[in-house]
Formats: structure tokens, C-alpha cells, sequence
């Protein structure tokens, strides 16, 4: 009896396993994909061919993001944050507004930048036309492409110089959209909410730590913090503030956000001599400036 | 599943608005009589049996949603039960039957999603596909508004702050789906934006609901209960009189 | 422990020298020279990638994996530390290959009996053919924290008796700079085409000829960049790893633990700079430069070998110098076919060309000592050589080989005014190396190759009547590491 409770507990288990990868999203078959195997990517002057990034998306990219390009690849079980599922089309990293397609250049980016604290390695050993065939490989999975164009970037005025006041007032804007309910008020990922955080897909995850030394998944340039604020990382809980802070605010708050980093800045220099104090977390929210 | 392309939707959607403008003035007092005669489908939603326990909601991460719900706790709103056994929240529309420009019309009314005192007003927004909706925040504290559908229905995910005072966001969606939307900074702030196609109506405290605009005929009508699932009815609404149907939930 | 050194060492032209020996040798050759390579699936394992994304076919590294390694075996991507792993998690791998081999040598001179007794000499060809197995490697090696990194490589020959061929410490990034990394201990030199990393297993197409060549009759061992070398380098490359630097002050004393060669030292540099071809891939050209000192004159108690003090062993003084230096390139043609170019000049003292230098047998059977003169004639050996590794890549699981190498003598050391003046072509070597790697699976777990390789090696003027010798080897085997 006890034998073949065992049995059919064993039996249970080995179909829980094979059953397990079929919960993900995945619903499109290789047919589907093959017959967007014509997508381009056009980053600059160059062209970039699905067809022709097929044997390196195959030696580099396929152990994680799977044969079908639905992040189901044989190490999906195993690593964290999940390999991207690319027939979904959502990508954290753009340049354009929330829910809307990133441009070639930003998925060309992506790939030599590699995703920090994951196991999405910096491809920058390709050759650009090498990148920009992986680009269009990338598409290829999707039907968004297919369907819609990548929304349009958005702009970025040059970069101020960094002052005292743009600091404080960094400050005030970090106060204001509450910044500091995930990210915490010392940037330490601590706030109030996060550590209920979850992806799209129901997954744990956590607020960037400012403070030990990481890199911002999306790049660490003060244009590419900018743009995480502005455009949120789609397919997590970091939304978009486009509506809500202002284009010369956001580089103030790029530069408040410096103060927090690890890294040694010239922002990290003028926040001490101010001897500017965290925000308070109870203090009544201030009330909205700079709305249109 | 939904594998029609959006390209050709767009397309037959351009036809026949063109269809429907050469024949404007031809049809124009034919409309108004079919406007006219356009009947409704109401009834009521009931559950039966035990409602679950909707728990109350510790809001505690910020004080403010504290202080804001101080004198009507919130509970979750999964199966809200008024009075009667009226089923709130359920959404209603035709899922069979409808053609033509009964099915395809766009309501021009805009609906509003709120955040109130860190819960969403109303719980459950049903749309028409292509439906404008605003999102808007009446609370003094920073939200996040967070639509999670597949995008694989074409509807894609965004994720926009909203901090006091914000404006409105206006959007819409391009296909039928339930989508749910929460607010990662509370994490308990959840709802539902109902995506169908054509008339709908949403119960209302009392369970009762009216699906206006529906041309005579015979049509499926289907109730949507977030946890409870679906149910369907054949109706048959008469000229100038209205179709009836009524649904009843079982209690877990 | 010296016999067994000397196979190590893997040269042909070293075993030509004891020429009754050559067919033994060559039996035991292979055992000890399929090269410890560094793959693996500890990395793998670690980082959730495939061996295709490093390696352009286990073991050789593309340029991904070549900048990983660069990196000090990190992805920089701020989970390299092990805190980030399981506590569970060692990185250990192992690697052996069992095979069946012939082996098949010309010329070896083999003693003709009559009535039982020995009554003289022939040259023969000898063959000899069985399953047999390669050393085993264990493969340890990552970050000890976050730009704090280590390789240790004990490897045994056939019958597991185990040397230490790589310990090494290495402190990355320095200054948060990729072009300063110091790296400590015994390690391989910076080759662009690495031998430890070679596609062929057999004794003489499982080494580069290149990296070992000696002239016949010379007695530096030092020179031989193929051998893992004890010493300081620093290392430095840009972000993207296109452009690299190496520098190394290496002991001149090939790799072998103990003070046994007194004070001599040896640098090697190395850079290269890579291009971006398109379609094509990415192209590296570079050069190497190796110049170094190494003793000719060891010191002796009684006449005899001096056995050293405080146990460093024998001592030696009377430094020559020698210098190694060449270009190479790496080319792609299109994700299948690459072809990489490795050329070499070389340069020995007149005093290593008549075989100072080297102990051989612990006795140092040429001795520098005060007032001994080199022979007329001698002068500094010199030679040439070039090596071209064409490869076509079907896929990251199916790689065809080929190389041809040759070494051409330009000066010998015994010259026309010598009495006995070599032959202009004396010892030149000529090989050619065909195969293919075909790996059944490809996963981020294990390897596993079916190999299958062919040799010829051809060699002027040492076959003991002065004509040249032939060896060839056909392998087959199961190369696996874990």
C-alpha cells in the first residue's frame, strides 16, 4: 500500500514537473514565429537581419530565452530575475513612453549593455551589424512589431549644470512623486512598499538599491537615469513619471538621485556641504508643483 | 487565441465607416428609428448562499490611506454582497448575437477610474473596446496605476505614477480581455478594467443592471464575477420592450 | 621527477636528441601532453550560460569567453561574488579523455638480434596502437569575491601522478579600471591562440610546435610559451575587450616549483586590438614578445651538481639571453569559418645552441664554468615559423580543424666554420593536424565531445643516420569534463 502511495506520488510529481514550463505565457508556436523571420532592425545605417543572428541567438542566447523566444530556455528554472519573454514585446529598457515599443536602438543597447544584478551578460563583443541582427531576431518573436511602431522617444534636454539648488530641489521632486515609498529615503530599497514588489508576472522583486555600488539595470549614465524615470521599466512596478515631473525637474532629480550613489560625484560633494537631510516619510505629502 | 491582426481590424473598421457614410443621408431617419426602437436587457445578479469573507485591508505602510479610511475601513472587493444578496461588480454584456453597428459602435462617454482613499472607484470599470476611460487620484498620496494584461491580445501593460494633484491619464484598450490593474506602492489596490465588445452594464450595489442600446433580437448575455466566474443566458429583446435576464452566483 | 618534466615538455625535437628512445616516448607522449584546458561547466553551471557562449567549440574561447576570462572569470555584472550563489556551490570540474590511438613512427633505430644475441641495428618504422587515456585535470577556479579571482589546476598524467599547472591569484579591475588587473602564481601566458585551450589531442598535434620548439642540440627549455609559467602579469583591456595588453615578469625556469635556477628572468608582453568587420565578426590582430635571461653555469660542490641549501635545490649563474617574437592574427569569415595566423622568430645565445643551459637528468652535462669557450663556429641559433589554424564552425556542436605548421632553421648553431658544421635544414618540423569535435548535446551543464583527429609530423635530418623522420597518430576518443 505504502509502496504505490509512493508510486503515484512519484507520478504525481514527474507530471507536475513536465506540466510546470507549459504555465508560462508562452502561446505562440515555432510557425507562428517563422513567418516573421523577414523583421528588420535599422540602428544608424545599418540594417540588421533576423535570419542572419539564427546561428548566434542559437550559441549565445537560447540556453536562457529558449527556442521559442519565451525566456523557457533550459535555465529558466534556475536563474534570477527570469530570462525575458520575448513574444510578449514589453522590455524595461526604452527610450519611449510606458506600454509602448522600445526603438531598435534601445534593444541594441540592451544587448551590449547586458542587465545588471542578472544573469544577461554585456554582449559587447558582437560586431554592430552582429547586434543590430540579434535586434531584429529579438522582433522576430513578437507581433507587436507587426502590428504597431515603436513609440516615440523621448527627448531629453541637454543637461544642465549641477548646482546646490538643483539639488534641493531634486530633493523636493523625489518628495513629491514619493520616490522614496519603494526606493526608501536614503535610496536603500527599503520604503514602506518594498518589499510587496512583483513583476507582470507575479514574480518577487525588488527596488534598486542606490546605495551599494550597482549599476541601474537600464545604464548608469545621468541621461540613462532620466530616462528610467521618465519612460518606467516596463513589466515592473517602476511606472512612468513623465506626467508628473517636468523636464528640467527630472535633471534635478537625477542629480539628487547621484547624492545617494556610492560612486563619488561632484552631487554627492555639494549634497554634504548643504548637509541636506533625507525626506521625511510622514510628513504631509507637498503639494503638486509644477503640474501643466 | 486572438490572432487577428490589428492592421485588419483598423481596416474593416474603415470600410465601413466609409459604408456608413455614403449611406448617411440615405438612412439617416431609418437610424433614428432603429434608434428609437433600440430596447434593453436588465435583470438583476444575486448570490446565493454563504458570501465569502471579504477581509479588511491593514493600510498601515502609509499613514495616509490609514487616516483616509479611518471612518469607513476598507475591505477587499473580490465578491462584494449588498443588500438583498445583490451581487455588486459584475459585468454584463452580450457575448452572442450583436452585428453591425450595435456591435462596433464606440460609447463617446468617458469613464472615470479613481483612486479614492487608496482603493479603486469603482472596483470593476467595464469598456467597450477603443472606449476612452480617465484615470484620476483624489488622494494626497503617490499612486501607481499598473494595468497588467497579455500583451499577447494586443492589449499592451503601462505603469504611470500619479502623485497628488496629477492630471488625468487617458487611455483605452484595443481588445476584449480582463485586465487587472493594481498599484505596486498598496500593494491591496486592485481592480479590474472589463474589456468587451459592444453594450455592457455593470451591477450595482442591489445587483441590479441595464444593458442600454440593444437592437431587437436574440442575444447571449454574459456575466462576469471576477472570482466567481462566468455565466451565460439566451434573451430576447422585442421591440420596444425590454429583455430580462437574471443570474445567480453560488457562494463558495 | 626530471624524466617526467621532459615529457611534459612535449618536444619533438627534444625526444630526437635521445633518439633510442623516441618510440617510447611517443607511446607516452600523449598521456601527458593532452594539454589541461581550461572549460568549464563550474562556469556554466554558475552562470546559467551555455558552453557555446564562451567557447567557440570546447575548449577554445570566442570572444565573449575570452573577455570573461579577461574580466577575471566574471560577467561584471555584479553577481560574480560567490555570496551570490548557493553556499552549496564549488567550482570544480574535471577532465579526462579516454581514447584509442596508433601511433607510428620512421626511423627508429631498433636492434637487430642474431642467435639470440645482439649483433646490431636497423632503422624501423614502429606502430603501436590501443585504448588508452589521457591525464585527468581538476578544474578549480572563479572569484573569491567580487574582483578578487583564483585558478587552481592540479593535473595528473595517465597514471595519476598530479602536478600543480596552475595556481594563480588575480586582483581585477583595479581602481575600478579593466586596464589594470595583476594576476599571481603559476599561469598560462597571454597567447592569443592558446594551447591549453586546443581543439587536438594528439602528442604532437595536441601542442602548438610553435610554442616549444627547441633547435636540436639546444639546451633552453626556457623559452617555451606553450608551458605554464611562474611569475607576475598585468593584464588590462578596454570595456568591450577589443583592445588588450598583457605584461608578465616570469622566472626563467619553465614553470618548475623549487629556486633551482638561480636568478634569471624572463618577460613576455603581449597586445592586440580587435575590428569590427560587419557580418564578417570581429577581427584581432596582435604580437607577442618574449626575451628573457636563463642560467648556462651551475654551481658545484666537489665537483658535483651543488644540491642547494635550505632545499632550493641546485643554483646557477652565467645568464644568456634568448627571445621569442612573432604577430598574430585571428580573421572571421562569417559566423563558419575563421582562420588564425601565429608566426614566430626565435633566438638563442650561441651558449644554449651548444647546449648549455638546461640540467638534463639532473646533470649538467654542458657546464658554463670559468674559462670554457664556445666551439668555433657556433653561433646564435635562429629560426622561423608560422602556424595557420583554419576552423569551420557547422555549428556550436559540430567543429572541422586543420593546421599546418612549420618551423624553418635560419642560422644553425654549429656553423660553416664549426667542425662540424649542421645541415641548413636540421631539425626543421613541418605538421599538419586535421579533425573534428562533435558535440551530441550542448547545454550550460556539462561537455562531452566525440573527437577524432589525425597527425603527421615531419622533421629534417634527425633520424639517427642524418635523414628525416615521420610520425604520424590517429586518435579517437570521448573528451568529458564535468
Amino acid at each position: 500500500m505504502r509502496t504505490r502511495l509512493r508510486k503515484w506520488s512519484l507520478w504525481l510529481g514527474a507530471a507536475a514537473f513536465l506540466t510546470l514550463p507549459l504555465a508560462s505565457w508562452a502561446q505562440l508556436s515555432t510557425f507562428d514565429i517563422e513567418t516573421r523571420i523577414g523583421a528588420e532592425s535599422h540602428v544608424g545605417n545599418i540594417t540588421g537581419h533576423a535570419k542572419d543572428a539564427k546561428a548566434d541567438y542559437r550559441r549565445y542566447c537560447v540556453g536562457c530565452h529558449g527556442v521559442l523566444g519565451d525566456g523557457n530556455g533550459e535555465n529558466f528554472p534556475w536563474v534570477d530575475p527570469k530570462p525575458r519573454d520575448f513574444q510578449l514585446g514589453v522590455f524595461k529598457c526604452r527610450s519611449t513612453p510606458t506600454g509602448t515599443l522600445p526603438t531598435d536602438e534601445d534593444l541594441f543597447d540592451t544587448i551590449a549593455r547586458g542587465m545588471d544584478r542578472s544573469n544577461m551578460p554585456q554582449w559587447s563583443t558582437f560586431t554592430k551589424q552582429e547586434r543590430a541582427d540579434l535586434v531584429a531576431w529579438v522582433k522576430h518573436f513578437s507581433p507587436r512589431w507587426a502590428n504597431e511602431k515603436p513609440g516615440a522617444p523621448i527627448t531629453i534636454p541637454p543637461e544642465p549644470e549641477v548646482t546646490p539648488e538643483r539639488i534641493k530641489a531634486g530633493r523636493d521632486v523625489f518628495a513629491r512623486v514619493q520616490c522614496w515609498k519603494c526606493h526608501g529615503v536614503q535610496g536603500m530599497a527599503n520604503g514602506p512598499s518594498a518589499a510587496t514588489l512583483t513583476d507582470d508576472q507575479g514574480r518577487p522583486i525588488q527596488p534598486f538599491n542606490f546605495t551599494e555600488g550597482a549599476r541601474p539595470k537600464c545604464g548608469d549614465t545621468d541621461r540613462d537615469l532620466y530616462r528610467i524615470f521618465m519612460t518606467g521599466l516596463d513589466g515592473t512596478p517602476m511606472p512612468s513619471f513623465a506626467d508628473n515631473i517636468k523636464p528640467d525637474e527630472a535633471w534635478d532629480l537625477v542629480f539628487y538621485l547621484r547624492t545617494f550613489m556610492r560612486q563619488h560625484s561632484k552631487e554627492k560633494e555639494l549634497a554634504k556641504q548643504l548637509g541636506l537631510k533625507p525626506v521625511d516619510p510622514n510628513a504631509p505629502a507637498p503639494a503638486a508643483s509644477g503640474q501643466q | 487565441m486572438r490572432k487577428r491582426s490589428m492592421r485588419s481590424r483598423y481596416n474593416f473598421a474603415a470600410v465601413l465607416s466609409a459604408v456608413v457614410l455614403v449611406c448617411c443621408g440615405a438612412l439617416i431617419s431609418n437610424q433614428n428609428v432603429s434608434a428609437a426602437g433600440e430596447g434593453k436587457i436588465t435583470g438583476t445578479v444575486k448570490l446565493e448562499g454563504t458570501a465569502p469573507h471579504m477581509r479588511g485591508i491593514d493600510m498601515s505602510k502609509d499613514p495616509y490611506c490609514v487616516k483616509a479610511s479611518a471612518s469607513a475601513p476598507a475591505h477587499m472587493e473580490n465578491v462584494v454582497v449588498g443588500s438583498g444578496g445583490g451581487l455588486e461588480h459584475v459585468v454584463l454584456y452580450i457575448s452572442d448575437g450583436l452585428t453591425g453597428g450595435a456591435l462596433t459602435a464606440v460609447p463617446s462617454e468617458e469613464p472615470v477610474f479613481d483612486q479614492k482613499n487608496c482603493m479603486y472607484t469603482p472596483h470593476v470599470l467595464a469598456l467597450d473596446i477603443n472606449q476612452k476611460f480617465k484615470v484620476t487620484t483624489s488622494d494626497q498620496t503617490t499612486h501607481n496605476i499598473h494595468p497588467n494584461p497579455n500583451p499577447m491580445t494586443g492589449n499592451i501593460p503601462w505603469n504611470q505614477s500619479q502623485p497628488p494633484g496629477a492630471a488625468a491619464i487617458e487611455k483605452s484598450w484595443k481588445a476584449t480581455e480582463w485586465i487587472p490593474v493594481q498599484c505596486n506602492i498598496h500593494p491591496w489596490m486592485h481592480g479590474w478594467f472589463a474589456v468587451v465588445k459592444g453594450p455592457y452594464a455593470t451591477s450595482d450595489a442591489s445587483g441590479a443592471y441595464t444593458i442600454n442600446n440593444v437592437p431587437p433580437g436574440s442575444y447571449t448575455v454574459t456575466a462576469w464575477q471576477e472570482d466567481l466566474g462566468t455565466q451565460t443566458q439566451k434573451v430576447t429583446v422585442a421591440a420596444g420592450a425590454a429583455g430580462s435576464a437574471n443570474f445567480t452566483f453560488k457562494g463558495k | 621527477m626530471h624524466v617526467k618534466k621532459r615529457l611534459q615538455r612535449c618536444n619533438f625535437a627534444y625526444f630526437a636528441t635521445s633518439l633510442s628512445a623516441v618510440s617510447l616516448i611517443l607511446v607516452s607522449v600523449v598521456l601527458t601532453c593532452s594539454q589541461p584546458a581550461n572549460a568549464l561547466p563550474a562556469f556554466a553551471r554558475k552562470y546559467g550560460l551555455r558552453c557555446s557562449a564562451c567557447h567557440e567549440s570546447w575548449p577554445m574561447l570566442n570572444y565573449f569567453g575570452q573577455k570573461f576570462k579577461d574580466n577575471g572569470y566574471q560577467l561584471m555584472n555584479d553577481r560574480d561574488a560567490p555570496i551570490w550563489q548557493n553556499p552549496g556551490y564549488w567550482p570544480v570540474t574535471f577532465r579526462i579523455t579516454p581514447i584509442w590511438h596508433r601511433v607510428s613512427t620512421g626511423k627508429v633505430e631498433i636492434d637487430t638480434y642474431s642467435g639470440g644475441v645482439v649483433s646490431g641495428s636497423s632503422l624501423q618504422r614502429v606502430t603501436s596502437s590501443g585504448f588508452d587515456l589521457s591525464g585527468l585535470d581538476f578544474h578549480t577556479g572563479g572569484t573569491l569575491e567580487k574582483n578578487f579571482s583564483f585558478y587552481v589546476l592540479p593535473s595528473s598524467d595517465a597514471t595519476a601522478s598530479f602536478h600543480f599547472e596552475t595556481v594563480m591569484a588575480r586582483l581585477d579591475n583595479l581602481w575600478g579600471s579593466p586596464w589594470l588587473n595583476v594576476k599571481l602564481g603559476k599561469f598560462e601566458l597571454d597567447n592569443l591562440l592558446s594551447e591549453k585551450r586546443i581543439l587536438t589531442l594528439t602528442g604532437n598535434g595536441g601542442i602548438y610546435q610553435l610554442y616549444h620548439f627547441i633547435p636540436v642540440g639546444d639546451g633552453n627549455i626556457f623559452g617555451q610559451m606553450g608551458d605554464n609559467q611562474l611569475g607576475v602579469e598585468v593584464l588590462g583591456h578596454s570595456f568591450d575587450d577589443r583592445t588588450r595588453y598583457s605584461a608578465a615578469l616570469l622566472s626563467s625556469n619553465d614553470g618548475q616549483v623549487g629556486l633551482s635556477y638561480g636568478n634569471a628572468y624572463t618577460g613576455f608582453f603581449a597586445a592586440s586590438q580587435a575590428f569590427d568587420a560587419g557580418r564578417a565578426g570581429v577581427q584581432r590582430i596582435g604580437f607577442y614578445a618574449m626575451a628573457g635571461e636563463a642560467p648556462t653555469t651551475w654551481l658545484t660542490q666537489g665537483g658535483i651538481l651543488f644540491q642547494g641549501a635550505n632545499g632550493t635545490g641546485p643554483s646557477a649563474i652565467g645568464n644568456k639571453t634568448f627571445s621569442r617574437e612573432g604577430f598574430v592574427g585571428q580573421f572571421y569569415f562569417g559566423p563558419h569559418v575563421d582562420l588564425t595566423v601565429v608566426t614566430q622568430h626565435g633566438e638563442d645565445s650561441a651558449w644554449f645552441g651548444q647546449g648549455y643551459g638546461d640540467l638534463i637528468d639532473g646533470i649538467a652535462t654542458a657546464n658554463n664554468t670559468t674559462g670554457t669557450t664556445l666551439p668555433a663556429g657556433a653561433r646564435n641559433p635562429t629560426w622561423n615559423g608560422v602556424l595557420f589554424e583554419p576552423h569551420y564552425v557547422y555549428s556550436p556542436q559540430l567543429i572541422f580543424i586543420g593546421r599546418y605548421e612549420t618551423i624553418r632553421m635560419s642560422q644553425q648553431a654549429n656553423g660553416p666554420g664549426s667542425a662540424l658544421p649542421s645541415a641548413s635544414n636540421l631539425g626543421n618540423i613541418s605538421t599538419y593536424t586535421i579533425g573534428y569535435r562533435y558535440n551530441p548535446f550542448m547545454t550550460s551543464r556539462a561537455g562531452f565531445a566525440w573527437h577524432n583527429e589525425y597527425n603527421w609530423l615531419h622533421q629534417d635530418g634527425t633520424a639517427p643516420d642524418g635523414s628525416n623522420i615521420n610520425t604520424s597518430e590517429l586518435l579517437i576518443g570521448f573528451d568529458f569534463d564535468f
